[in-house]
């Protein structure tokens, strides 16, 4: 790695004083921002200094986001108080926290897909030479803040046409092209490399040491180890504790975002492994996200897919129900091969999906709950005749029955999906799981986005679900969440299986040293620590 | 108790836009016959009722694609040509074979062109995937010029008197058949988007085609049919207004393109896709219908019409952003 | 992949994307038309395509700039007319009013003849911008509220009595025997493509019409460049109202009906992608003198004209058709 250690930036000093470290750049004192009747934080206290990295750290959810946006002006906030270097902050855009100091790379990129990497970089803050733009200037300092940060990008590439986790580079580039004091990161490893991560990770020791503060949103132990001095824990909008990273213990932490333990938190889930219902063979796919899968899915116990994200192993689950293109291999259900699948077949076949993004795939936002819980059921006898004419009361009376059974929090069965809170959604997404007969159930990120109690409600459903002799399959990047929900876990790495553990196999350590290839040296990271 | 609290400010929201259009369309009529009230002469209210019904054909046309996201600018075309080919049918068969068949035929004729405008609309959208704005901006020039070109730019005149009354000036129990025919179409629109599986897809498709995809329906089929259904619609327009007119016009929709989707959306049907009911076009064409017979018999300048006519279009639209603001 | 592959691979497409086929097909039509009808190949022909592309390429500027921040202009038809009544009746009333100076006379109704169709611009942009309405809808209505006025303004009569200088100098007038417009159009075109690929407003404008949430959080307030878009469409389509009205020597509510249409089309065979973000000045260009050509060689060879309309709806079709399936491929391999 020493070929990307940095010498210390002269830009970096030039722009703003310099700060000593340990002074406080930014604090918050009982914030409080509400949207509605949804109280997104309340008595939110945070404090960054100099020369420092300071993780918030809670569930999805939890408020981090809200946070984060505050801090960097695309929020306001409801009261509390705000002083960003020692001054009182009372309306905060996103043009002045940058012009401040205030850099962010966002977890959801903030890239135009058509403009090229340079163009991104620049976006908002080109330089000019009267009215013309300096372009030789701006490829200059282009040149300059990649190289600087050892990421191999090409200036004049659209961003379009780049894989994800160099758009997430040029994220990170965009953020680190100005001078700073503040730099904000949500989630920046959440799309590269063991080995893209390690560069990053090396990056923000040395800004440390240059005396910036670093706002670093994670959930992720082996990064927080690494790289925190001081961690706030945030649960369900509420600000909990913030801890020195040196003195206290990963399960504290996690005790402290989830209140509760890990033996609590997920249930027991009894494992009775039927016949196989499902089976890969060699199947790799056309749009290359995963190559050479082989597997089975057996009744009545949980099979997890782990892997960071971009792995492909939410590709597989598209792929067992007909949404992703087969370049080669097969998938049989059933003792039958499963020939141009599509989601249409794949229903047929007994096989039920629920997408990660529930906006764009699982719910019909605009459209009622009956709508939204029988979508995938219309041609079931139950809810139409012969697939033509709906079955008005059946439908109504089955949403009357989930609303009930997974306790979806709605104003009536008339609302419409987008007037209900994010773990309520999934749960309605889920009960379409309940509106046929289905015997494979594939989670993909089951608890994005969700809170805590509408977590537990869908590891119950899981439960209950595997106990009743289904078959489940859950692909999550949370890592704990593959970990004590599944029986059996396959790890991915770039598209490919690189392990499968069986009960008592499955502990964190296994996992984690397969998720980076042993002859890459971020192996050892992930290694030092556990 | 969270629900108390959401569910008495959503209902008042539900009901505020069922009750706004009746009480405006209610409030045209009662300006307009204040000022002059010829507006509810027996014959005024006739008319009203056959032009609002002809302008409904075209604003459902458009509004059973705008609820898949989609649009459609060939509406006028369409009736233009299905005017001209139904006319050119009716008049070349009438000496041989006798006004029920040759009126019979003419009909037929145009709503089966009607429905193969609509497919070859349908066709590019769902199956070339290509933008609906682009696809029916272009076929509305072809169907316009095909329209021109068979007809030679003149009007087809000579048409039984036999088709202008059956579809015009005959009255069933003291209503006018265009209305009869409107009302059957209308209950039938109502009952396929709300009690049928296509029509529940449709509104599905229309919020995301991914959701509609992952819930195993056939997307393209659906989308498809939406467009077919458009062009029969905008077939029946065609035929009912040249059964007005008395004669075959190539230009016989040129005008009603943007008014029908401006009555569309007026009524409530939001080009955002996902929503819109039947009560969509009655309104709108209700609305525009009564406030253009008014200002005519206000005698409001002809070029100052559209003036108002757009500025409540305007006023229109942004209620749907009003009410859509925050999805 | 190696990066060295990567840079060539992104070269590469760089160099197909900004050629594209449709310079090919412009000068496959020309030919084969030289060959079929060597009139078009005079210079009076080529003086009258070049004069049509130059009033079709400004007021399509105009729309790309809306399209790019992903919006419509519906309304730039009816703004040339209204222009059109406008500038007309200004420049009768200066004259009544005594100004000596025919010059003046003609400058002063120019600019003010400008007005109308700027608030009609002003007006759009803050339907979009601000109220968050579909510029679809907005468009449509300012559209018919402006075309309504102008009908109602001129009482369906031409204005005529314009001096001799506009209609004369400007309308028929041409500098190396070429129409002013031409010049004009040169000068907008230049301006624009100055703007697209050399200053930070070109930049914004792609910035939100690509991804307008992205261009927020980088700071750019995107309203005002939404309304700056409708705006400068607005100015483009009076300008070419000006010219309009000086070719055919009288204010009508009339013209450019055909315009609204004519200028979308330019736009989507230009490749501007009516979901925002993508389109240069250029293909623009191109593709307005290909309609040009087009239309132009349809009369040359006789072919009705109402059949002229059929076959650019079907240029159309292709040539989305064409996008659409580039677009997939690229999907494909992306």
């Amino acid at each position: 790695m020493a070929e990307h250690m940095i010498e210390p930036d002269a830009a970096l000093a030039s722009g703003h004083p310099a700060h000593k470290a340990g002074e406080t750049l930014i604090e918050l004192r009982d914030l409080d921002k509400s949207y509605g009747a949804f109280k997104a934080l309340q008595g939110m206290q945070f404090e960054l200094r100099a020369g420092e990295v300071h993780v918030l750290f809670g569930e999805n959810g939890a408020g981090k986001s809200t946070l984060i946006q505050i801090i960097c002006g695309v929020q306001g906030f409801d009261s509390g108080s705000y002083r960003l270097f020692n001054e009182p902050v009372s309306v905060m855009t996103p043009a002045l926290a940058h012009d401040k100091g205030v850099s962010i790379v966002f977890q959801e990129f903030s890239l135009i897909p058509e403009m090229t990497v340079e163009e991104n970089l620049f976006l908002g803050h080109e330089m000019v030479q009267g009215m013309r733009l300096a372009k030789t200037e701006m490829r200059r300092k282009v040149h300059a803040v990649l190289d600087r940060l050892g990421f191999a990008l090409d200036p004049r590439a659209r961003v379009r046409t780049l894989r994800r986790a160099h758009q997430q580079m040029v994220e990170i580039a965009k953020a680190l092209l100005w001078d700073c004091r503040v730099l904000i990161l949500d989630e920046p490893t959440a799309s590269l490399t063991d080995q893209e991560a390690a560069q990053l990770f090396d990056i923000i020791e040395q800004l440390r040491a240059d005396g910036l503060g670093i706002v670093y949103v994670s959930h992720r132990m082996p990064e927080i180890s690494r790289l925190a001095d001081r961690v706030t824990v945030l649960r369900d909008g509420k600000y909990i504790d913030t801890v020195q990273m040196a003195e206290t213990s990963e399960k504290e932490l996690v005790q402290l975002m989830t209140g509760r333990t890990f033996d609590e938190f997920f249930p027991q889930i009894t494992r009775s492994a039927g016949d196989t219902l499902m089976q890969f063979e060699g199947v790799t796919l056309q749009r290359g996200m995963a190559h050479d899968l082989s597997f089975k899915v057996r009744r009545g116990e949980v099979l997890g897919f782990a892997g960071l994200a971009g792995c492909g192993k939410s590709e597989v689950l598209r792929a067992a129900f007909g949404l992703e293109a087969l370049a080669s291999g097969e998938i049989t259900c059933g003792g039958t091969r499963l020939d141009r699948h599509s989601p249409r077949k794949a229903l047929g076949n007994r096989i039920c999906y629920f997408p990660s993004d529930r906006a764009t795939e699982g719910l019909a936002m605009s459209q009622n709950l009956i709508s939204n819980s029988t979508v995938a059921a219309l041609d079931d006898n139950r809810f139409s005749w012969r697939g033509m004419l709906l079955k008005r009361p059946a439908e109504r009376s089955f949403t009357q029955d989930i609303v009930e059974k997974l306790k979806i929090r709605t104003p009536g069965l008339n609302a419409r999906a987008d007037q209900l809170s994010g773990g309520n959604k999934q749960k309605l997404m889920i009960a379409r799981g309940l509106s046929r007969e289905f015997d494979i159930f594939l989670f993909d990120e089951p608890t994005v986005g969700v809170d805590i109690q509408a977590k537990l409600e869908i590891y119950d459903v899981i439960k209950t679900l595997t106990e009743a002799g289904k078959a489940v399959v859950i692909a999550s990047s949370e890592l704990a969440e593959v970990m004590h929900m599944s029986h059996r876990v396959i790890v991915m790495r770039e598209g490919a299986i690189v392990g499968e553990l069986d009960g008592d196999e499955v502990t964190e350590q296994a996992l984690l040293s397969h998720f980076f290839a042993h002859e890459e040296p971020a192996a050892q990271t992930a290694g030092e620590v556990n | 108790m969270a629900d108390q609290t959401q569910s008495t400010p959503l209902d008042l929201r539900a009901i505020a836009p069922h009750l706004l259009l009746p009480l405006a369309i209610i409030g045209v009529v009662v300006f307009f016959a204040a000022l002059q009230p010829a507006m509810i002469s027996g014959g005024n209210v006739v008319n009203i009722m056959k032009q609002s019904s002809l302008f409904f054909f075209v604003a459902a046309a458009q509004l059973v694609v705008i609820i898949t996201r989609g649009f459609d600018l060939s509406v006028g075309a369409n009736v233009s040509l299905v005017s001209v080919v139904s006319s050119m049918v009716m008049t070349s068969l009438l000496p041989g074979l006798g006004v029920e068949i040759g009126v019979f035929a003419g009909v037929c004729t145009g709503l089966a062109i009607g429905a193969a405008l609509g497919a070859i609309n349908g066709v590019l959208v769902a199956y070339a995937r290509i933008n609906p704005f682009v696809v029916t901006l272009a076929t509305m020039s072809i169907f316009t010029g095909i329209a021109t070109t068979i007809s030679g730019g003149f009007p087809i005149f000579n048409l039984p008197e036999g088709f202008s009354f059956a579809l015009n000036q005959m009255t069933v129990l003291l209503l006018p058949i265009p209305l009869i025919i409107a009302g059957a179409v209308a209950w039938g629109l109502h009952v396929m988007l709300t009690r049928t599986v296509h029509g529940r897809v449709l509104y599905v498709l229309g919020d995301s085609n991914e959701v509609a995809h992952v819930g195993g329906r056939r997307v393209r089929e659906h989308l498809f049919f939406a467009y077919v259904t458009s062009g029969i619609l905008a077939a029946i327009a065609g035929l009912l207004m040249t059964a007005q007119t008395g004669s075959g016009e190539p230009n016989l929709g040129t005008s009603l393109v943007l008014s029908s989707i401006a009555a569309a959306v007026i009524g409530g049907a939001s080009l955002r896709g996902g929503t819109g009911t039947i009560s969509a076009p009655i309104y709108g064409a209700l609305l525009i219908t009564c406030l253009s017979i008014g200002m005519n018999l206000q005698q409001i300048n002809g070029s100052l019409q559209p003036v108002v006519i757009g500025a409540i279009l305007i006023f229109g639209a942004a209620l749907d952003a009003y009410r859509t603001r925050g999805r | 992949m190696p990066a060295q592959t990567i840079q060539n691979t992104a070269r590469r497409n760089r160099i197909m994307a900004s050629i594209g086929i449709l310079p090919v097909v412009l000068i496959v039509t020309c030919g084969l038309l030289a060959l079929y009808e060597p009139r078009f190949l005079r210079s009076s022909n080529l003086i009258n395509v070049l004069r049509n592309a130059s009033f079709l390429s400004i007021i399509s500027a105009g729309q790309m700039l809306v399209i790019i921040v992903g919006g419509f202009d519906i309304s730039v038809g009816a703004i040339v007319a209204l222009t059109s009544v406008s500038s007309a009746l200004s420049i009768v009333w200066l004259a009544d009013l005594g100004i000596e100076s025919v010059a003046m006379i003609v400058a002063l109704g120019c600019l003010l003849g400008l007005v109308p169709g700027i608030l009609v611009g002003l007006a759009n942009g803050f339907f979009v911008s601000v109220m968050k309405i579909s510029p679809f809808m907005v468009t449509i209505g300012t559209m018919t509220i402006a075309a309504g006025i102008a009908g109602y303004v001129t009482g369906g009569t031409p204005i005529y009595d314009l001096p001799d200088l506009f209609t004369r100098e400007i309308g028929r007038g041409s500098l190396f025997r070429l129409p002013y417009v031409v010049y004009a159009a040169a000068v907008v075109l230049g301006l624009l493509w100055y703007m697209q690929t050399q200053t930070r407003l070109g930049r914004y404008f792609y910035a939100v019409g690509g991804n307008e949430k992205a261009a927020r959080l980088s700071g750019l307030n995107t309203r005002k460049y939404i309304w700056a878009a409708y705006v400068l469409s607005a100015l483009l389509a009076g300008i070419v109202g000006l010219f309009l009205t000086a070719r055919v020597g009288s204010g009508e509510a009339t013209l450019g009906s055909n315009l609204m249409l004519e200028s979308i089309s330019v736009a989507v065979i230009g490749g501007v992608a009516l979901k925002g973000g993508v389109g240069r000045i250029p293909m623009v260009a191109l593709s307005a003198l290909f309609l040009s050509v087009l239309s132009n060689g349809m009369s040359l060879i006789r072919i009705d004209s109402k059949y002229h309309i059929i076959i650019i709806g079907i240029v159309i079709v292709i040539a989305v058709a064409a996008e659409s399936y580039r677009e997939s491929r690229r999907a494909g391999h992306g």
